[in-house]
């Protein structure tokens, strides 16, 4: 034990204050809250999803994988399922492409023309993009394949971010 | 695309591309077969929207062609030979009907349509991994179906 013993008054004290602290707190954090709002929305939005793929399972071929997460918007929780094809550069960086077409939005597909090996492929007006994600001038898309943000976890999982512009197409 | 003030917008900017348009067939009644029909309607929604998904750009996914299962048959048919026909005067190459209801297997010769027969899978009691890979399946064949009618076009 403690020779230190704590008188009424201290302890009094003590309390108080700590009670005031978090009464203060309470008011102030929705005011820096507000200040800093724009802060947090974009550590909000930088989200990174967990996928079911592990990094020693991606190869140079581009590669479906499908994630999963919730969506809130006004009325509906959802659950929304998206795709990324993934693979492994040159240096063996991983690139995650987004499969929605840039002319109307369909789904390509990898090698999804049988006539066009190497490239990404939309059934709806024969858009083609190159494995960087490159548009193909001549067919309707008019630029590359959007990327998904992605980093591996600590234990090896692959994990994909938000929708970003292509930055590997020079 | 989707029936949607913002997604319709974009469809009648680039009209000329979206050659395909997808209606679903669902019956409705207040009787035995409701369970049934709920059940085919949660099915065949989700299906629609999914293939929407895979082709937006080419594709318009409309509302469902909903009557009462007691119709009339003959009645039933005209109704939707109707909309088939407006639908392919305002340009539509292709007009496809996904339906889990048996009624209208053997008639689509009389419709200026397809009618692509999925059957009903009752999702409800299953966990979500399974029935994923189950409406994907199902999702694949009908993509597969569609690809064909645009390249036999
Ligand atoms: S939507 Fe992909 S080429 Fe038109």
């Amino acid at each position: 034990m403690s020779n230190q013993r704590v008188s009424r008054r201290q302890f009094l004290n003590y309390t108080l204050t700590g009670v005031g602290g978090f009464m203060a707190a309470g008011m102030l954090m929705p005011m820096v809250r507000f200040a800093i709002d724009p802060v947090l929305k974009a550590e909000a939005g930088g989200d990174f999803i967990t996928t079911g793929t592990a990094e020693d399972e991606i190869t140079d071929v581009p590669t479906r994988v499908d994630f999963t997460f919730e969506q809130v918007d006004a009325w509906y929780t959802s659950e929304v399922t998206q795709t990324a094809w993934v693979y492994k550069d040159g240096s063996g960086k991983i690139v995650a492409l987004s499969p929605t077409c840039k002319h109307l939005g369909c789904t390509v597909n990898w090698e999804g023309n049988p006539d066009e090996p190497e490239h990404f492929f939309c059934p709806c007006h024969n858009g083609l993009y190159e494995k960087s994600g490159k548009n193909v001038p001549g067919t309707p898309p008019t630029a590359p394949l959007d990327m998904f943000e992605a980093r591996v976890s600590d234990d090896g999982i692959l994990q994909l971010g938000p929708v970003v512009p292509n930055t590997i197409v020079k | 695309m989707l029936w949607n003030a913002q997604e319709i917008d974009l469809f009648l900017k680039e009209k000329a591309y979206i050659d395909t348009v997808v209606i679903p067939l669902l019956p409705v009644s207040i009787s035995d077969g409701t369970r049934q029909e709920a059940e085919q309607a949660e099915f065949i929604s989700l299906l629609t929207a999914m293939l929407e998904r895979q082709f937006k750009g080419r594709m318009l996914l409309i509302p469902a062609f909903t009557y009462m299962t007691s119709r009339d048959h003959r009645a039933k048919i005209e109704e939707l030979k109707s909309w088939c026909d407006e639908l392919s005067a305002q340009g539509f190459a292709h007009t496809v009907c996904i339906t889990s209801d048996t009624s209208w297997k053997g008639h689509e010769e009389e419709l200026d349509a397809n009618i692509i027969w999925m059957p009903s899978i009752p999702l409800h009691h299953m966990d979500d991994k399974y029935k994923r890979k189950i409406v994907d399946d199902q999702v694949n064949q009908l993509i597969k179906i569609i690809v064909q009618k645009w390249q036999s076009a």
